[in-house]
């Protein structure tokens, strides 16, 4: 039975595939040794698809302006916000951010904003990079 | 029978088991990957049938409760050694079948009966009510297609007055027959091609496994070792159902149309076995492609009863239509 | 095997025809399913009772997370509940961009389900083409909102991000794009030869069922129910548009109540879906997105409210509801109820799957495309071949004890 869905299929065998191979076509037999390699730069990975420009990525946190008011505490649905009382500032927990921004509508100084950073997976959600530390 | 000749069957039967999951696995690869391109995915490896075989093979081996154990391991086992026979039955590209008598068409037909019930068995055997309507449903289209299979087959032979494969290939049947009975043969051929899915369990006529609906049918208590042993019972059966299926209408060798050179110059001989080998495998991936690969992704899968339906009324009807144009076109 | 020559498969908790966890219980003779029992339950997650552990801006992040396909539309619900409640009025704009947000949805879920029912036909191709186009408008929310799940749109009395006219451009390409693609979509789902011998006749839903059944959405609407809460309710900016019921009688088909009939009310919904935001980008006033910009100062008013609410929207799936309850005094909310569609259309089912094959059950359990994450939360097993259990009082009351025991730790299973 020549269906139009077999010439679509025989004429998808020769266009561009739609899946975006990032960050590497094929996953690695050895992830650890991949990673490293392209952590010094000797293997490139594929691109991402581009991200727009209001992206809700990784918080960035501006701790001089914060006036350490904890409404952002009051907001955030997840308790990725944690005050530290001696230095009057807030502590972000990156792994538990579920990017609803509602800590930057509701902060009177802005101090919260979205960055475009998105590689974020990890085993350690208490890693450097995933604790924002005033 | 020289002794010599007894020591090189033997050493050929226990390569061809080899050599038949080398290509099945090679071909399931072919067919994943391309299966992945039509369907605008990048798709798995080539080697990744070779991987998972591997891994299935160190996994653990899970026998449930309530299973018949013997029937259970002995199964999966079943299934792959009369892939294996059949295969040694069949003549791989240029080469002449390994074993030969008179009736190798009809030992072929059963052998390739052989895994399916086996499969049935096994489901069957498991103790999931999964597993037996998986088994039910096999055992359903295995009758629903025998039938249209025996019609193509016993079309070709009739040609021949032989059911010796070797006879059979040795000479292609479109040589033998006028415009009508060409005719018939493309009819017979078109039975042949709907046989094949259903042999081979693919969708359209993958009901016995079903993933949606049974989650993986008479497959579904199988794990580790019989797992892969059922695995590359498939892969092996797919290269036996598509050598036969060159055997009985495209046996052409490129060496029948052009050479080049005489017995006298032993390279130049090796040099046209392997142009043979590669015009062999080069057909048995337009079979895979076109009965397989195409098929699986341009239709979904089929009720039972409709599947049914379909083998034992229209298919049956062209292949019979296709056997007395050839009669008719004989007798005449 | 019984004497009566039926035996029961069990479809669920986890099984390859289900995305979510969920048993049905058949009695098969056969092929034939002569019974069918469902028993939900299975995914309860708890989280009515988690949202009324805090306040109510937490809970607009927790309610999108109810579930993972139509997270607008809790979101949309439980604010226009918490709205109704405390007496915020969200601006026009915010309406406009509300529905617009909410009809992309719409396209994104029929898109969703349609490769999913092309799935368990069998039919794999077909689902990697409709996901493959499903990427466009996942791009384009991602592009308005910045996530491609989970957007965090909404807030009370407005919206959290603005649809300025520089993204015109690219929703109308979007659109275009879908409006291109439909008549392939049509000519896969109700043309192919393969697709149609699957879906005519199969999971017949009549009339009477569907109204006794209280089935709601796409499900009933291909049984020619006219029922959509957007045109009898309107609510966000409904009122001003023009939509129409989308029945399979409007385009020439019977309303047999089949599953080409829910198909083919998802694809003219698809259509539908482009139309309206076509008109929200036309008739859009230009104004201030939120009548609350004061987060803080809309927490103590919501704080200090006293009231009850409702939100009561047409998903893709039918009609949901929302119920909110406030306390003066009290920050966190006093009461949250959520009615999902799918509970509505569960009941569906029985007549449904009666005497089909159980090579119909995965076409026939997505064809009222369930969302088991949504409608988890009661633990009442009312489908019992087609006869409705009822619960006395006593027992109810036993129930809902025992549950709210299971929900604080005092597990007693």
């Amino acid at each position: 039975m020549p269906t139009t869905t077999i010439y679509t299929l025989i004429k998808q065998l020769f266009t561009k595939k739609a899946t975006n191979p990032f960050p590497v076509k094929y996953a690695p037999s050895n992830m650890h040794g991949a990673a490293a390699l392209i952590g010094s730069g000797k293997v490139r990975i594929n691109p991402p698809v581009n991200i727009p420009k209001n992206f809700r990525g990784k918080m960035s946190y501006d701790k001089d302006s914060c006036i350490g008011c904890k409404l952002c505490l009051k907001v955030c649905p997840s308790e990725a916000l944690a005050f530290k009382d001696d230095v009057k500032k807030v502590k972000h927990y990156v792994s538990r951010c579920t990017f609803c921004g509602q800590c930057a509508d509701i902060c009177p100084k802005d101090c919260f904003a979205f960055t475009d950073e998105f590689l974020m997976a990890g085993t350690d959600k208490y890693a450097e990079e995933m604790v924002i530390d005033p | 029978m020289s002794w010599n000749d007894l020591a090189l069957r033997v050493v050929l039967v226990i390569i061809i088991p080899f050599v038949g999951i080398f290509l099945g696995l090679l071909y399931k690869g072919f067919d994943r990957k391309i299966t992945a391109m039509m369907q605008s995915r990048i798709g798995p490896p080539w080697r990744q049938p070779f991987r998972d075989v591997s891994k299935l093979f160190m996994k653990e081996n899970i026998i449930p409760d309530n299973a018949v154990p013997w029937i259970f391991n002995g199964a999966p086992i079943a299934a792959l050694v009369a892939a294996f026979v059949a295969l040694v039955y069949l003549p791989l590209g240029p080469f002449e079948p390994v074993m030969e008598g008179y009736g190798d068409l009809i030992l072929v037909l059963y052998l390739l009966a052989i895994p399916a019930v086996a499969m049935a068995f096994g489901g069957l055997a498991s103790g999931s009510p999964y597993a037996t309507v998986g088994a039910q449903r096999e055992l359903v289209l295995m009758m629903s297609y025998e039938f249209p299979l025996a019609i193509a087959a016993v079309t070709i032979a009739w040609r021949y007055g032989s059911f010796s494969l070797g006879v059979i290939s040795s000479d292609p049947v479109w040589n033998l027959v006028g415009s009508m009975g060409a005719i018939g043969l493309v009819l017979v051929l078109t039975t042949m091609v709907a046989v094949l899915p259903g042999e081979l369990s693919k969708v359209p006529f993958d009901q016995a496994e079903a993933e949606t609906e049974l989650a993986g049918g008479i497959l579904v208590e199988y794990s580790g070792r019989n797992l892969g042993i059922f695995y590359l019972a498939e892969v092996v059966k797919m290269i036996v159902v598509g050598t036969l299926m060159i055997a009985l209408f495209f046996p052409h060798n490129i060496s029948d149309w052009y050479s080049f050179g005489g017995p006298e110059f032993a390279g130049l001989v090796v040099a046209d076995t392997l142009l043979d080998v590669g015009f062999f495998l080069l057909k048995l991936l337009i079979i895979i492609f076109s009965s397989v690969s195409l098929i699986r992704v341009a239709f979904s899968r089929f009720q039972i009863d409709r599947a049914s339906y379909f083998y034992w009324v229209p298919m049956t009807i062209i292949g019979l239509l296709g056997t007395f144009l050839v009669v008719l076109e004989g007798v005449i | 095997m019984n004497s009566d020559n039926t035996y029961e498969v069990p479809i669920g908790p986890i099984h390859p025809a289900l995305k979510e966890p969920f048993l049905i219980k058949f009695k098969i003779d056969g092929e034939r399913i002569v019974g069918a029992e469902a028993h939900p339950g299975m995914n309860h997650r708890g989280i009515e009772f988690m949202g009324m552990h805090r306040n109510p801006y937490k809970v607009i992040p927790l309610s999108e997370r109810i579930c993972g396909i139509c997270s607008i539309v809790h979101q949309h619900m439980y604010v226009t509940a918490v709205e109704h409640a405390a007496g915020i009025e969200p601006t026009n704009r915010a309406r406009y961009i509300r529905v617009i947000m909410a009809e992309l949805e719409r396209i994104h879920s029929h898109v969703l389900w349609a490769g999913v029912a092309a799935h368990e036909i069998g039919f794999d191709t077909h689902l990697h083409f409709t996901w493959m186009i499903r990427e466009k408008v996942m791009d384009l929310l991602e592009y308005i909102t910045g996530n491609r799940v989970n957007y965090a749109m909404w807030t009370f009395g407005g919206v959290n991000r603005d649809i300025p006219k520089r993204m015109y451009p690219k929703i109308e390409a979007t659109l275009k794009y879908y409006e291109e693609l439909y008549g392939k979509l049509e000519e896969i789902f109700l043309g192919d030869p393969s697709i149609r011998l699957r879906t005519i006749g199969v999971g017949v839903l009549t009339k009477e069922d569907a109204l006794r059944l209280c089935g709601v959405g796409p499900t009933v609407r291909a049984s020619g129910v006219r029922k959509d809460v957007r045109i009898d309710q309107p609510y966000a900016a409904y009122g001003d548009l023009d939509l129409e019921y989308q029945l399979p009688s409007l385009y020439g088909y019977g309303d047999t109540g089949d599953i080409f009939s829910k198909t083919l009310v998802r694809l003219k919904e698809l259509v539908q879906s482009i139309d309206i935001i076509r008109q929200c980008l036309d008739q859009m006033p230009d104004e201030s997105i939120n009548s609350e910009p004061k987060m803080a100062a809309t927490l103590n008013k919501l704080k200090k409210a006293d009231g009850e609410g409702i939100g009561r929207i047409e998903a893709p799936r039918g009609e949901a509801f929302h119920y909110v309850r406030l306390k003066g005094g009290k920050e966190e909310l006093d009461c949250w109820k959520v009615r999902a569609s799918t509970y509505n259309n569960l009941a569906t089912y029985a007549p449904m799957f009666m005497g089909e094959q159980i090579a119909d059950i995965p076409i026939i359990a997505a064809c009222i495309d369930p969302c088991i994450g949504c409608m988890d939360r009661a633990e009442i097993v009312d489908v019992n071949t087609g006869k409705r259990r009822e619960y006395h009082h006593e027992e109810l009351h036993r129930l809902s004890v025992k549950k709210t025991r299971d929900l604080l730790g005092g597990v007693e299973r």
